[in-house]
């Protein structure tokens, strides 16, 4: 089976800091598939891999069939790539912006003033297409970012960050186009993001990517369900949380326990009915329960339970957390 | 071959496309240049019996107008590559590298605008000299005048593409540009004659291609002849400088976009 995205043990390293490690993915022919992690995580440097900006340290990446490193000018021809910042030049118009992305993608000329009527039309900037780009809104901006990355029809499109630094309407919009253009278009779509809500918006498959390795691939749905049906948050104070945590992990319906100093993310099923039994537990161990709250699982706790940290999580964040580890360590 | 043309000419477009729509930055070019036409045509002056004695009939600020319109295509075309550094800081340079067109084509194309926007700012010096009254006693001659800008330029700019594409910085680039601008200008017969510069100065100056661009085109402008470079020499070395600019500049830009900014 051929896909349109491989990767075999990619690993791309800066110096000492290694910001992809050892991935291997796959990703199907009309599949939208999205690489879900925090800033630094290694997403971008992975597109830039697969769309031969970068070479690899070690490992294959493949693109529907050619190799990234032996074979660069096949995967341009088949690749469209919208980068995270606006690329569009500001002081030509819409039209000129998409007919200089048309010759550098080698349109036949014939067909470019085709090609261009209809992405402007696909992306609804028709009226505004010789007004100079530097009038544009950021949103108009990142469509006609768009519009240009698949205007010589790609077998695969790269969107990297697609709404980052948009607001939340501008967003929904742009979601909106790209499922837009993946059902007029059928091509693969690889995109990178940092908002659970777009992954699940968007994304048959999700890869999340946390400190450059791969945690899970799987659809939304799947890597939701796995998590059991509800999610309780709790804190607590006062109390031996070594053996409240393991009396809790008797629990039957209780399918996962993170803990974060004197917060519990409990994954479980019949939460209804778990809670009670926490509270049973807490009160023989004189435990505190401060606050307690039950939720349906979302993209975030999967997140979570994955990596064992939000994605909000700064580097700051990390370190502390690091610290914790190494306080831990010391004082066993 | 063909594809190379296009994806030249592509980028070619698209510089001159950004050229035209900023025109505030035509007339600021100028400025520099018209100083120096009008200011130190007029101080110097005075060295009129100097340049006489080297057999030139005219006015000093005549002998010294071919000095300024290259003065003008050396800073307009050394300095165009600033833009090479912007491309890749804002992801333009990403989306040529990952099309499908080659990586020299966007420093051919990037070269041939800006040394066709050397002649044409050159080309309004041309008019400045005129309106202050340096008499062209060939006006035929302008068009060869300017072809060899071109090329001249060609060649300039390829300098400006490679301190770009090395540099890494806005600071690096300027620092570079400006070490290598000037004493180029200074070291040839731009401003004086190469007969009455001391023998160390005149050596220097025959290895700088500006010398002879200078030397070519005053001759063009005013049929006089110095130093016993003949014609010949000039637009041979001119095309030597232009051709290694060319592919040196393609060469090391290409070598140096595949690195990561």
């Amino acid at each position: 089976m051929l896909y349109s995205v491989e990767t075999r043990s990619l690993s791309k390293s800066f110096g000492t800091v290694t910001a992809v490690n050892d991935i291997s993915f796959a990703v199907e022919s009309g599949e939208i598939f999205g690489f879900l992690g925090p800033n630094g995580a290694g997403k971008s440097t992975t597109i830039m891999i697969l769309t031969t900006l970068l070479k690899p340290t070690s490992g294959q990446a493949l693109v529907f069939g050619f190799d990234v490193m032996t074979q660069p000018k096949q995967v341009r021809q088949s690749i469209g790539y919208v980068q995270q910042e606006s690329t569009v030049d500001e002081y030509l118009t819409g039209k000129e912006n998409l007919l200089l992305q048309a010759r550098l993608n080698h349109i036949p000329k014939d067909q470019i003033d085709k090609r261009i009527d209809e992405v402007l039309e696909l992306i609804e900037l028709s009226d505004k297409q010789n007004d100079p780009v530097v009038t544009y809104s950021g949103g108009m901006r990142k469509r006609l970012d768009i519009a240009g990355g698949l205007l010589h029809r790609p077998k695969v499109l790269f969107l990297d960050e697609p709404t980052v630094g948009l607001d939340i309407q501008t967003r929904r919009k742009i979601w909106e186009y790209i499922k837009k253009i993946h059902k007029e278009f059928e091509m693969t779509i690889f995109l990178t993001t940092h908002y659970m809500e777009e992954a699940d918006q968007l994304c048959d498959r999700i890869g999340i990517i946390d400190r450059g390795k791969i945690q899970v691939i799987d659809s939304p749905e799947n890597m939701k369900n796995a998590m059991g049906n509800e999610v309780i948050s709790l804190t607590f104070e006062n109390g031996n949380s070594t053996d409240f945590l393991s009396q809790l992990r008797q629990i039957d319906l209780i399918k996962k326990i993170n803990e974060d100093n004197n917060k519990l993310t409990i994954f479980a099923s019949k939460g209804t009915e778990v809670i009670p039994k926490i509270f049973q537990i807490s009160s023989e161990l004189q435990i505190k329960i401060i606050s307690i709250s039950l939720t349906q699982p979302t993209l975030d706790d999967v997140f979570l339970s994955y990596t064992g940290h939000e994605i909000r999580d700064d580097d700051i964040g990390f370190n502390r957390k690091q610290e914790h580890v190494k306080m831990k360590r010391l004082r066993a | 071959m063909n594809s190379l043309m296009y994806d030249t000419y592509t980028i070619f477009w698209r510089e001159l496309k950004r050229y035209k729509k900023s025109r505030s930055g035509v007339l600021i070019r100028l400025i520099q240049p018209a100083i120096w036409i009008i200011v130190i045509g007029n101080t110097f002056s005075g060295t009129q019996p100097l340049i006489q004695s080297v057999g030139f009939e005219g006015q000093y600020i005549e002998f010294m107008a071919p000095g300024v319109i290259i003065l003008t295509a050396i800073f307009t075309s050394i300095f165009g590559g600033v833009n090479t550094l912007w491309d890749r800081r804002y992801g333009f340079m990403n989306k040529a590298l990952t099309s499908p067109i080659s990586r020299s084509s966007i420093a051919l194309g990037k070269m041939s605008a800006i040394s066709l926007i050397s002649a044409l700012q050159s080309s309004l010096i041309v008019g400045i000299a005129l309106a202050i009254g340096v008499t062209f006693p060939n006006p035929f001659m302008i068009a060869p005048i300017m072809a060899i800008v071109i090329l001249f330029s060609l060649g300039f700019s390829g300098i400006s593409v490679i301190v770009a594409a090395t540099a890494k910085s806005q600071e690096t680039f300027w620092g570079v540009i400006n070490f290598l601008g000037m004493p180029l200008f200074m070291l040839s017969p731009a401003l004086f004659p190469l007969e009455l510069l001391p023998d160390w100065l005149a050596t220097i100056a025959k290895l700088n291609p500006v010398t002879y661009t200078v030397l070519l085109v005053r001759e063009m402008m005013t049929g006089v002849s110095e130093g016993g470079i003949s014609t010949l020499l000039s637009i041979g070395v001119i095309a030597v400088f232009v051709l290694v600019m060319v592919g040196l500049a393609s060469y090391v830009f290409t070598r140096e976009v595949n690195k990561p900014f």
